[in-house]
């Protein structure tokens, strides 16, 4: 399964995933526009901090025994069955938070008041997702364990 | 190989789903009592406040059995396993063989043994048959008294509020949600829906449901009457253990169940809320009749059915509600009862925010959020993984803890953090 790593000796923290991720997720889809847009596009992404000058760029890892999906009690999130990505279908969402008890990673996104969560969608309308493109340092990386593990050691 | 499933909600649908994944042929049958088992209970609250619509409620869909080659046996109940013959007897005297069984009969609610029980409008709320019933006579009920701050209760007294009833709880109990946080924690939610219109009060129990056939109001035993039309029984559930009992399978509170979720007998499986298994933050046989861990239980329960052998870290209790607008989670053990636990606790009143950390030798136990519950994950991640916690300490109840700062544990970590997900981090920090 194809997804998005982070190679932490690589990532500066700066944050360019994040603003890729939330303009890719606006209406407009263009940074100048998506900063007046109402509400206000969400990242699905967070550069964090591990502890000075070290930094690491996370999101939604679509947890082979995702304990996001066997939480939800409405359905909302599933795995998909081609691509064992997990997904999530924001028609079913109860905003019951039960995703955001389990997620060991904090990759999941609460909107309040719509009472529905967000996350990593892997960028469906694109061949590489906008965080990975976005970023400047090539930290972040798209493709299996196994490749991301070779790339590592190189 | 005929596989037979007794009770067919989170435990049992996610068994069925478990075995197709490694069986795609073999037979197997599930026996329910209820007639449609393929709704999540959790949401019967949320449909009897009509927050969500009747399609929400389904958790499946209606060809859930049909794709997956399963024969229900449905509004049927299983009345004996007979554990040397390998089969169960059901309501029309039919006998059904197993190769492996799987016991996931869940649990019922414990209804108060009070004169007057058994009028009509009383109720739990545990199957969609009780939101049905409550449903069709909430145009003739003006008022209604819930017994039990629990989840169950409180979650009915929101959604009958949400229908415009006037609604009272009573708790015998000194606070709400007295099972699942502290006293600081409930004051803070008990303020929100007293705020909102629900009247609860505290350390008072009903002694009487009076009332000719049907209900026009609670005894309580502080001498004063409390007049209702309908009364909601919240008082939490027991697990459903006669069948395995009867079979002479090996019980405590619930079904004991070991790492791989069988029980004391050969072929024998038990998931779901009527299963006891290892309780992670106790350290103790428990039984967390929770959703995920019915899920959890089910899937591994399913895959070892087949053969794999899968074993099961054991459960955590853990609860998420919200009431009007302000959400509280909890997991693990949020009231230590020994000087041996620390806590550490971060306020801020103005804006509704609770948190507390239960820490036993420098590993977190258990942990409260309420109205700031971003990351609480991250805690009970550290919790299953028996993490030491104390470079972190400091900062785990601060705006800006996230995943990056327990990297450094996880690479650290030896016994924990086996998923594949970490090894990113393990790899490259």
């Amino acid at each position: 399964m194809k997804k998005i790593y982070c190679n932490i000796k690589k990532c500066l923290g700066c944050g360019s995933c994040e603003i890729a991720c939330a303009i890719e997720h606006s209406k407009s889809r263009e940074l100048n526009k998506s900063i007046a847009e109402s509400p206000l596009p969400v990242k699905r992404r967070k550069a964090e901090f591990v502890e000075e000058s070290v930094s690491i760029s996370t999101g939604c890892h679509h947890c082979e025994n995702a304990a996001c999906v066997t939480a939800c009690m409405s359905g909302a999130m599933y795995k998909d069955k081609k691509t064992a990505l997990t997904q999530h279908d924001k028609d079913r969402c109860v905003g019951c938070w039960m995703c955001i008890m389990t997620c060991p990673f904090g990759a999941v996104t609460r909107l309040r008041e719509e009472k529905i969560v967000l996350k990593c969608d892997l960028c469906p309308d694109r061949d590489k997702p906008a965080c990975v493109e976005a970023c400047q340092t090539k930290s972040l990386f798209l493709g299996t364990l196994k490749e991301f593990t070779k790339i590592c050691s190189t | 190989m005929q596989y037979v499933i007794i009770g067919s909600s989170a435990a049992g649908i996610n068994a069925i789903e478990a075995i197709r994944t490694k069986d795609k042929t073999s037979k197997i049958i599930i026996i329910s009592d209820e007639k449609n088992p393929l709704y999540s209970r959790c949401l019967i609250s949320y449909l009897l406040a009509g927050t969500i619509d009747g399609k929400k409620i389904w958790y499946k869909p209606d060809s859930f059995f049909k794709d997956n080659k399963v024969e229900a046996l449905l509004g049927i109940k299983a009345e004996k396993i007979n554990i040397k013959k390998k089969e169960i007897a059901i309501g029309n005297k039919e006998k059904i063989k197993f190769d492996k069984l799987l016991i996931a009969t869940g649990a019922s609610p414990k209804l108060e043994d009070i004169p007057g029980i058994d009028k009509k409008g009383v109720f739990p709320l545990r199957t969609i048959e009780h939101t049905t019933e409550i449903q069709s006579m909430l145009d003739k009920v003006k008022s209604v008294a819930v017994l039990g701050g629990g989840l169950i209760g409180l979650r009915a007294a929101y959604a009958l509020k949400n229908r415009g009833k006037n609604v009272s709880v009573f708790v015998k109990s000194g606070s709400i949600l007295s099972q699942i946080i502290d006293k600081d924690a409930a004051g803070i939610m008990q303020k929100r829906i007293e705020e909102r219109g629900i009247k609860i009060f505290t350390g008072v129990a009903a002694k009487e449901i009076t009332g000719a056939k049907s209900v026009d109001g609670v005894a309580l035993d502080n001498g004063s009457k409390h007049d209702c039309e309908l009364v909601i029984i919240g008082k939490g559930v027991s697990p459903n253990v006669e069948i395995a009992k009867d079979a002479g399978i090996k019980t405590s509170w619930g079904i004991l169940a070991n790492e791989r979720l069988r029980t004391g007998v050969e072929d024998i499986f038990t998931a779901g809320d009527v299963s006891e298994t290892n309780d992670i933050a106790l350290e103790e046989s428990s039984i967390n009749a929770i959703w995920p861990a019915a899920c959890e239980q089910g899937r591994i329960a399913g895959l070892n059915m087949t053969g794999e052998n899968e074993t099961y870290e054991g459960s955590l209790a853990m609860n998420s509600i919200e009431f009007f607008g302000l959400p509280v989670i909890s997991v693990g053990i949020t009231k230590p009862k020994s000087d041996r636990y620390k806590e550490i606790v971060k306020k801020d009143a103005g804006k509704n925010i609770y948190k507390k950390i239960v820490l036993k030798d420098g590993i977190i136990v258990g942990v409260i959020f309420v109205n700031s519950i971003e990351n609480i994950g991250i805690i009970g991640t550290l919790i299953k993984n028996k993490a030491d916690v104390t470079s972190i300490k400091d900062i785990m109840l601060e705006d800006y803890f996230d995943y990056g700062k327990i990297a450094p544990l996880i690479k650290k970590s030896k016994r924990g953090f086996k998923e594949p997900e970490f090894k990113e981090t393990i790899m490259t920090l």
